[in-house]
């Protein structure tokens, strides 16, 4: 350990929750495509409220046509998924509103996506939304928040660059 | 090199399920493999999540695989099998 080590320790990258809700591990999701982490290693929320906004600074680098999950790539190439709810893509974007284009430059904390949660919900379709980091392999590690109640922009997940 | 054409046929598309899916069966070859959306003309590196979904493939598009390296001919009859199972 010389002294230069805290010089040049480059510090994590904290994801910030985009709902308000609570924060719960990725496992307890009833998806394997998710909880089995295929896309990768992330967390989950239970949004209490229908509003998405960016989790960091970055580009809008996928917006799906249905408009229910959304990419953002950070300026470190974190690619951040945010998928709103479980089979929403069978909604065919009903219920769904997008504030951003792909392609676009976004601030953390800016709205990306409104949601109709109550109609989602109705519909027979869960609302919890998992955050993953799609390129996990990328870094040291991808480690989750814990268990609790967020705000939008509170850390739900640590990336070890 | 080879080349695999396909249409989709999944309703959703490549959407995450299958994008994922896709991505982690190219990941278990050695190959180069690119995933070219015919119809936007837009190409990824079919290993990466990220890329795969933000090619927007839907049903009815056609899509092309090209595979180049040591385990092209393994790489390419797994993929064309799993394209007809999963998409």
């Amino acid at each position: 350990m010389g002294f230069l080590d805290g010089v040049f320790k480059k510090k994590d990258l904290e994801i910030g929750s985009p709902a308000k809700g609570k924060c719960v591990s990725i496992k307890t999701v009833p998806d394997p495509t998710f909880s089995e982490e295929i896309l990768g290693k992330g967390v989950a929320v239970e949004p209490s409220e229908g509003k998405f906004y960016a989790p960091a600074d970055g580009k809008i680098s996928t917006l799906f046509a249905t408009k229910h999950a959304v990419g953002v790539t950070t300026a470190e190439g974190a690619e951040i998924l945010i998928h709103v709810g479980l089979d929403t893509v069978n909604l065919k974007g009903e219920h769904f509103t997008a504030h951003v284009e792909e392609g676009a430059a976004v601030k953390k904390g800016a709205l990306l996506l409104e949601a109709d949660l109550e109609a989602i919900a109705a519909a027979g379709y869960k609302t919890i939304t998992p955050i993953l980091i799609c390129n996990t392999g990328d870094f040291k590690e991808v480690v989750p928040g814990e268990e609790r109640m967020v705000s939008p922009g509170d850390s739900v997940l640590s990336i070890k660059l | 090199m080879k080349t695999i054409e396909y249409v989709i046929t999944d309703p959703v598309g490549v959407h995450a399920r299958p994008a994922g899916l896709l991505v982690k069966k190219a990941a278990s070859y050695k190959s180069n493999i690119m995933l070219k959306n015919m119809e936007t003309g837009k190409s990824a590196d079919a290993k990466r999540i990220m890329s795969v979904m933000s090619l927007g493939v839907k049903q009815g598009n056609k899509i092309e695989l090209s595979i180049e390296g040591e385990d092209e001919d393994a790489a390419s009859s797994g993929l064309e099998d799993f394209l007809k199972e999963n998409l």
